[in-house]
């Protein structure tokens, strides 16, 4: 019972993996929920973690596609290879654009993270010959997984490939719960209550705001990597604005509360972003009506509220809160 | 003539432009430490509804004039009903609640307006070209320029001389202190909503000329906007003009060096700022 509970969430994220090749009969789209899972748990370990809120996610996501094309077209480099490589790009990327935008704190820092986003993706638009400008970098490979010429894991098909990003998604989910659990996880958190006391206990804010955002890249651009082999392109709308809003709306709509609200919130994005556009291709509308509802009503996202839910649904033991006794007897 | 000579001119109305576009954002900025991050897609509902004016028998003229009336009216309605709630709730959440409007404006428009791009014609007055030595240039642009400053002028004149001015440069020290003297500050911080943004609603109009309309050149405005609030200094008027006029320079001039770059430049210009400057060129502290 103490092990379930201890590792609740990771069962959670294995029953993901598992529940979605069930519900969806498309693999392409299972896969693709998993991979924006990723990149909301990194902006996730900002926002809910440091209290950061970055509008520069699509940087890392873009480099991330970015690496893992090149790499995978002029060097013909091992599947993991390739992800480690996006992985050390969108680390590298991001230690730079957080050393950049940490200098300042609060709105500042949203809008420092948002003109880095608008100039790597001008960088991207510019060095046409690199990154195949406005068309992406077209026909990336997608090699099996193998160790000496012996194939692990099939990537073929949708579903096989599937496959094989569950299991990143599953070890790449355990370690970042690892991460939240630690002490490191716990003085992000002490940082984004209160920096100010942070600062005075003697924690270096600003390391650890820039450990956060390295590892956030790093994941990001991952999910980056995953992406450009799922569809075969690095497409130059993966390092645009709008990636990065719809990692962020995804990752709030989820909720910042744990890192499971991010796969929650990746889920119903991509999931309803798949069904309401074929519905109505306005659909954006209707997600921004949604953003304006959680600022107003639900500022704890999805899981806050199912958490709400949940707590109203369980029998009333007795109260134990005094004030509430007191306004019971006083009506 | 020189041609850097030439692209100093342009960028000076590229730069009052950006000016115009990023004013109210710093100064409500500075009043409420608030960003709106719906300010680019006003500036694009500016450029639409000046589409669809000088479109009709209004003509242009009237446009200039209606538009920041209708873009404040939709600004007005904004503050009243959605973003007086959230004020006393953390920054992330105005960020969030903004973004939202953003994406229903940008959405809205492309269904009213569909998603291609719309071209607009400057008015007949000001259609054709002056040589100046051995380069011609827009007449339009001129009139930018010269319509930009004036616009400077009045709203400099706006918040340095008169009572409002001083009660909002009192707001942006606190803005409590000055309710405590007995003003209303809900009405002035209203007000200044609907001022600011309707201004970026005319900077709008002004570019559209130049630059069209379509659906996504919100989101650039509001990235340019930043990077002018940013490399200024954020919450003052000097700073949006400065930081405009810098941007807008760096811009233009870029466009003859390095066509392709000229975009990127802009940033970059910002990331140096940052670097040696952190609180902005006119920044305080």
């Amino acid at each position: 019972m103490n092990l379930l509970t201890h590792y609740r969430y990771t069962l959670l994220a294995i029953a993901t993996v598992l529940l979605l090749p069930v519900m969806l009969s498309s693999g392409s789209l299972a896969t693709e929920v998993l991979i924006f899972a990723l990149a909301s748990l990194g902006c996730n370990l900002l926002l809910g973690y440091t209290g950061l809120m970055s509008f520069g996610q699509g940087i890392f996501l873009g480099l991330g596609s970015y690496t893992a094309g090149l790499s995978l077209l002029h060097m013909r480099v091992p599947l993991l290879v390739a992800l480690l490589a996006a992985m050390v790009v969108g680390a590298v990327a991001a230690a730079a654009v957080g050393w950049l935008s940490i200098r300042r704190r609060g709105i500042y820092f949203a809008l420092l993270t948002l003109a880095l986003g608008q100039m790597f993706y001008f960088l991207a638009y510019t060095l046409k010959d690199i990154t195949g400008g406005d068309n992406g970098l077209l026909n990336i490979p997608r090699p099996q997984l193998s160790v000496f010429n012996t194939t692990l894991l099939p990537t073929a098909t949708q579903w096989q490939y599937y496959g094989f990003v569950a299991l990143v998604f599953v070890v790449a989910f355990t370690l970042i719960q690892r991460v939240a659990d630690s002490v490191l996880g716990r003085t992000l958190l002490a940082i984004r209550d209160n920096e100010t006391r942070a600062a005075a206990i003697g924690y270096n804010v600003k390391l650890f705001k820039l450990i956060a955002f390295t590892i956030s890249g790093a994941i990001t651009g991952l999910a980056g990597a995953l992406y450009a082999i799922l569809i075969g392109v690095a497409p130059l709308s993966s390092i645009e604005y709008q990636a990065s809003e719809s990692i962020l709306i995804m990752t709030v709509i989820g909720g910042t509360g744990n890192l499971f609200a991010s796969v929650l919130g990746a889920g119903l994005y991509v999931l309803a972003g798949d069904w309401l556009s074929t519905l109505w291709p306005r659909w954006l509308m209707l997600l921004g009506i949604l953003l304006i509802v959680v600022s107003l009503y639900m500022q704890k996202g999805l899981w806050g509220l199912g958490a709400q839910l949940i707590d109203r649904l369980k029998p009333r033991r007795a109260p134990r809160d005094p004030s509430a006794v007191k306004r019971k007897q006083n009506p | 003539m020189s041609i850097y000579l030439l692209q100093i001119i342009n960028g000076i109305g590229i730069g009052m432009l950006y000016f115009l576009m990023s004013v109210g954002l710093s100064i409500i900025f500075g009043l409420l430490g608030f960003v709106n991050f719906a300010h680019g897609a006003f500036f694009m509902l500016g450029a639409y509804i000046c589409f669809e004016i000088s479109g009709s028998a209004l003509g242009f003229w009237w446009a200039l004039i209606l538009v920041p009336l209708i873009v404040g009216a939709f600004a007005w309605l904004t503050e009243k009903f959605l973003l007086r709630y959230i004020y006393q709730l953390p920054h992330g959440f105005h960020i969030l609640l903004t973004l939202g409007v953003a994406l229903v404006l940008q959405e809205a428009v492309i269904v009213w307006w569909g998603p291609i791009g719309k071209e607009i014609a400057p008015p007949a007055l000001l259609e054709g070209v002056v040589v100046l030595g051995s380069f011609v240039y827009p007449i339009y642009r001129l009139f930018v320029i010269a319509f930009t400053a004036l616009m400077a002028l009045l709203l400099w004149w706006l918040l340095d001389g008169t009572r409002l001015g001083s009660i909002v440069r009192a707001g942006s020290e606190s803005t409590e202190m000055v309710s405590l003297l007995g003003i209303n500050i809900n009405r002035i911080i209203s007000l200044i909503f609907t001022l600011g943004t309707g201004i970026a609603g005319m900077a709008g109009a002004l570019a559209a000329p130049i630059r069209g309309a379509e659906p996504f050149m919100g989101v650039e405005a509001l990235g340019i906007a930043f990077v002018v609030v940013v490399t200024g200094g954020m919450g003052s008027f000097g700073g949006a003009l400065g930081g405009g006029l810098l941007i807008g320079i760096v811009q233009s001039l870029m466009s003859t060096i390095w066509p392709e770059g000229a975009h990127l430049m802009i940033y970059v210009a910002m990331a140096a700022v940052m670097l040696l400057r952190p609180s902005g060129l006119f920044g305080r502290g």
